[in-house]
This record gives C-alpha cells, sequence and structure tokens, in this order.
C-alpha cells in the first residue's frame, strides 16, 4: 500500500468560530514541524500550491498587491476567481481573498516549528465542510514539507471522501451546528 | 450514459433556491460549497432521484452575456414537463411569479412561459393528448 492509500485524517482538532453577528469566521490552528520561511514558501508559490492547496495560483501570492487568478480544484465544473494579494509580510502574515471570501495566515516561530493559523469567513452553512477539506489539505501540507508528499487531496477526492465526510460531521459537532446532509443519500459505510 | 443534471445560471443562488423552491415546488437536492464555488441543484419531488437542475451561479462574464442575450430574445432557458400546464400556471401565479405568456396551444402541446426571477425565462411544456 502507498503512503496516499494509508493516509487517515485523525479526528476533528484545532478549529474555532468566531461569530459576529451572521459573519462566522473559522480559525484553523496547526503545529508544523518546519521553519516559517519554509511554510511561507508552501502557502505562496504556486509549484508548492499545486501539491496541496484547494486551489492552483498562477502566480506567486507572496507580494502585496499583485492579483493572481485562483482555479478552485475539483469544482464539478470549471472555477476560476481573481484574487488581489492584501497583506504580505514574508514570514509572517499573509492576507487575500478567494472569491467573495477572506483567507488570513498568520506564522509564529515555535521552537523547531511553525504554528500556523488561517482565518477564513465561509459562509456558516458551509463551515463544517471547510474545516474537514482544510483539515486534510493541512495534513497534506504538512507530509509535504517532510519530504513525504501524499499527493494533493481536495474535498471531492475520492479515495479519502469518507473521511472528508466524517471530518464535516466532527466538526458540525464541535461548532454546535447541523451537519449538512450532504450527499443527500447516506454513501458512506 | 444518462442526462442526470442540466443547468441554467442565476444572478444570486440564495435567491434561486427561494425562487425554484417555494414559488416552483421543487426541492433541494444536493449543496456543497468548495471554497468560492457553490454546487446547488433542485428535483422535482414528483421525481426525487430524476433529472437535477443546477442554479449555477453566472459569475464569468461569458455567462452573463450569454444568459442575458438569450433572455432579450424571449428564449426560455430551461423547460420542464407537466401534466397539467394551467393547473400549475395558477398555482405558481398564486406564489407571485410572473408570467410572460399564460397557457397557450402550440404544436402539439400547451406551453407557459415564466420568469424566474434570476435572470431566465422558464417554460412549461405540456404535451397534447390525442
Amino acid at each position: 500500500m502507498t503512503d496516499r492509500e494509508q493516509y487517515a485524517p485523525g479526528p476533528a482538532r484545532g478549529a474555532e468560530i468566531h461569530k459576529d453577528g451572521e459573519k462566522w469566521t473559522l480559525v484553523l490552528v496547526r503545529e508544523l514541524r518546519h521553519s516559517p520561511e519554509k511554510v511561507w514558501q508552501a502557502l505562496t508559490d504556486p509549484a508548492h500550491l499545486r501539491e496541496w492547496a484547494p486551489f492552483d495560483a498562477d502566480g506567486s501570492l507572496g507580494t502585496v498587491g499583485t492579483t493572481v487568478k485562483l482555479t478552485t480544484v475539483a469544482a464539478p465544473t470549471p472555477h476560476v476567481t481573481e484574487t488581489t494579494v492584501t497583506r504580505a509580510n514574508a514570514p509572517k502574515l499573509l492576507e487575500y481573498n478567494w472569491g467573495d471570501r477572506d483567507i488570513r495566515w498568520e506564522l509564529e516561530p515555535l521552537s523547531g516549528g511553525t504554528r500556523l493559523t488561517l482565518w477564513h469567513n465561509i459562509d456558516r452553512r458551509f463551515i463544517s465542510m471547510g474545516a474537514a477539506g482544510w483539515h486534510i489539505c493541512f495534513d497534506v501540507l504538512d507530509r509535504l514539507l517532510h519530504g513525504t508528499p501524499l499527493g494533493r487531496m481536495v474535498a471531492g477526492d475520492a479515495i479519502k471522501f469518507g473521511e472528508w465526510q466524517r471530518l464535516n460531521v466532527e466538526y458540525a459537532r464541535q461548532f454546535g451546528i447541523e451537519a449538512p446532509k450532504w450527499p443527500p443519500k447516506a454513501t458512506q459505510s | 450514459m444518462k442526462i442526470k443534471v442540466t443547468s441554467v445560471y442565476v444572478d444570486d443562488q440564495d435567491k434561486a433556491l427561494r425562487f425554484y423552491t417555494e414559488v416552483l415546488g421543487f426541492a433541494k437536492k444536493t449543496d456543497f460549497s468548495q471554497g468560492p464555488y457553490r454546487w446547488l441543484t433542485v428535483a422535482s419531488p414528483e421525481d426525487p432521484d430524476g433529472t437535477e437542475l443546477q442554479l449555477a451561479l453566472n459569475n464569468n462574464p461569458a455567462a452573463k452575456v450569454y444568459q442575458q442575450a438569450i433572455f432579450e430574445q424571449r428564449q426560455p432557458a430551461a423547460m420542464f414537463f407537466t401534466d397539467d400546464v394551467k393547473g400549475d400556471y395558477e398555482r405558481i401565479k398564486a406564489r407571485g411569479a410572473e408570467f410572460t405568456m399564460p397557457p397557450t396551444d402550440v404544436t402539439a402541446s400547451t406551453i407557459a412561459v415564466l420568469n424566474d426571477t434570476c435572470g431566465n425565462l422558464i417554460q412549461l411544456t405540456q404535451l397534447a393528448r390525442w
């Protein structure tokens, strides 16, 4: 069996919801065993993003003011949005939009690593789906930085689809919201 | 191979979902999001596992131009079949929809056309029986 086949995401953890009225923000924290410089490169360089992120970028996200096209990976029909990098303070803080939502990354040095925090103000109806998707992306990112890449897995990835659904339900429970009923017919075992 | 999904472009997916469920009477089937992408479909309660209609956001210039052009030509963006076009016309009109064509006899069918408020004309068709 390959690493990719053996991989199983752990339980839902490290996520919080910040609520400002109807505007909800997903906050995900992950500690990585790699330097902020290395993590910064993975967050901004298109060649690195292609290995783990839920979108492809047609340029670097590392320079403030740049406009970059983001292609959502594995969307059921092709989907491209334009983003503008609004903050890029390497290797500490990165902000840009994805569609009409905001993405903010903060990198804090730890001894021998980085505490990575993501803020993503996903629509509340889809916030547990987003947490589940990012959870798997972060696992793939960690393995990529470690030099043992699993290959990118996004939400709809057929191999890990059941695991993504499980995380979706677990995060929904942690956030105190009803798990989205999707797909409508239960396909998980 | 089966025809399982067809699409209409809409200018607002939440507004479209309300119209297609509360006014037309379809039921939400699938609704998921991946980043800025939202896959949203409805199905008929008479055929819940039948063909789905995707309510696709017209957030790209080509989709907007296409949608507007066929609307201005009075071309329906989608067609639904019914066994009772007059009954559906009365029911849907009572829920506030605007019909641009009341039930009208045409070749081998009776049709009616309504505005879905999301940028489209929708045709209802009842085949004549003979």
